[in-house]
């Protein structure tokens, strides 16, 4: 079953473009939202989360229309955009009073459980959390209602090794318990570790949306490298000679 | 609505919007331009629009499960929150000012406005003001609140500077006297100044929500 479908997608701004992106992302699974630093990765995310406007391009979760189901979509996904970084002086245990409010099916139990697998004291502010901290807040949020779909932008970045490796494991472990995650990152070797697809993004347009295996299968077969990261530098590398020819410095 | 409204009070509200309401005192005080109190009530909402620009709530909000349009609603409906409240005890220190004080030395002396109809309804053209040039105007961008303010703040100096000229217009006296026969006059313009509130409000609730419909966050 689709939980996500993008097609089409169109954003246009005066010095970027984002072309006709699509992909399908299947229950379950983990995917692997990837691209070097401004490829459209954030954009796409917004676009997918109405945080935008696409230009063009349809996007649908659980098989229903975005606009016309917003708060319904919106009950059922979380959305982290790497670390929180709202109301930083407030304290947790506030910023969840309030969060929970908008959600019927907000599970304290599971909010307390996820606190205290995180480690997260809720008599903090988020100021006073490390960056590995404030993402673990922001997963909190998101799952204590029980979203099927967790969408985050670059959830890694800026997370010391062992965060990471946890973060990675609670990916894996979520997904066991059937949630969807789909998460950007240019960090490959996070998605070695546990994605089951990969969309991959160069300049604004599509370069492959398949699963993990067979991206790697196919990179390795056109003789780009056996790692994700080969395959990605192979794909996005000009030498400074290109640049020099181009530009005749 | 309900909800968000919640959520303006809990996280996005600072102390200082609370205390600056305490400006509407200046309503007493004979010998001062008693309408810069309704300002610096304006200037606490706006430090609660600032605080909510330091604490993304905007992105916080519309990632919730909510409409946008609501969003805006909610921001609207905090600012007239405050603004009733400053209104309603001002008119209360204003029918004081009336009654019971109405024979105290230093009002009756008073060369600047005092506390009428008048005056509430110069109070209202403020809020009016502040409702349609800030918040209207918060809503372009949805983050950029200096520009808002500053159109505010020029259209405010205006508006008090006219409305402490006008009184002193010959002609024009009865607008500061505390009752008598220019009583129901004042009253009449208090019932159009809070007519011209609800409907500059309301159109600037609405073109807030479409443009706000538009943003890129």
């Amino acid at each position: 079953m689709a939980i996500l479908e993008v097609s089409g997608l169109c954003k246009d701004y005066p010095a970027f473009h984002l072309n006709n992106v699509s992909f399908t992302l299947e229950k379950g699974r983990i995917m692997g939202f990837i691209g070097r630093n401004g490829a459209g990765k954030t954009t796409t995310l917004k676009s997918i989360l109405n945080i935008v406007h696409p230009s063009a391009g349809q996007i649908r979760f659980f098989g229903m229309d975005l606009l016309p189901h917003e708060d319904e979509i919106k009950q059922r996904i979380g959305y982290a955009g790497g670390a929180v970084d709202f109301y930083k002086r407030k304290k947790i245990r506030k910023l969840i009073e309030v969060t929970k409010t908008f959600y019927p099916n907000w599970d304290e139990a599971a909010c307390r459980q996820w606190m205290e697998i995180f480690a997260l004291d809720e008599n903090k502010t988020p100021a006073q959390l490390s960056e590995g901290m404030k993402v673990k807040l922001a997963l909190t949020l998101a799952l204590s209602h029980h979203a099927e779909l967790l969408i985050l932008d670059e959830p890694t970045s800026g997370l010391d090794p062992v965060s990471r490796e946890e973060l990675l494991e609670a990916f894996t472990f979520l997904k066991d318990r059937g949630v969807t995650i789909l998460f950007s990152t240019h960090i490959t070797s996070d998605l070695e570790k546990c994605a089951d697809d990969i969309t991959y993004i160069a300049g604004g347009r599509l370069i492959a949306s398949e699963p993990m295996t067979a991206f790697m299968e196919r990179g390795a077969a056109e003789g780009r490298g056996d790692t994700l990261e080969n395959i990605m530098v192979s794909y996005e590398k000009r030498s400074i000679h290109d640049f020099a020819a181009e530009v005749t410095i | 609505m309900s909800k968000l409204f919640h959520k303006e009070i809990s996280l996005c509200t600072q102390a200082v919007t609370w205390g600056l309401l305490a400006a509407v005192l200046l309503t007493l005080i004979p010998g001062y331009p008693i309408l810069v109190g309704t300002f610096l009530v304006c200037l606490g909402i706006f430090h609660s629009f600032q605080y909510t620009n330091e604490s993304n709530d905007i992105l916080y909000s519309v990632l919730l499960p909510v409409r946008k349009r609501d969003v805006v609603r909610a921001k609207y409906v905090k600012v007239l929150l405050f603004e009733g409240i400053a209104f309603v005890i001002t008119a209360v220190l204003t029918v004081i000012r009336m009654t019971l004080m109405a024979d105290a030395g230093p009002y009756v002396t008073n060369p600047m406005m005092n506390a009428t109809p008048y005056f509430l309804a110069c109070v209202l053209l403020v809020f009016t003001a502040f409702n349609v040039l800030f918040v209207g105007g918060f809503f372009k961008t949805a983050w950029k609140v200096g520009m808002p303010f500053l159109r505010f703040g020029i259209a405010a100096f205006l508006l008090v500077a006219i409305a402490e000229v006008l009184h002193h217009i010959p002609g024009l006296t009865f607008l500061n006297e505390p009752g008598g026969a220019w009583l129901e006059l004042q009253l009449v313009m208090l019932v159009l100044a809070a007519l011209i509130f609800a409907a500059a409000t309301w159109i600037s609730c609405k073109v807030s929500i479409k443009r706000f419909e538009k943003i890129d966050l």
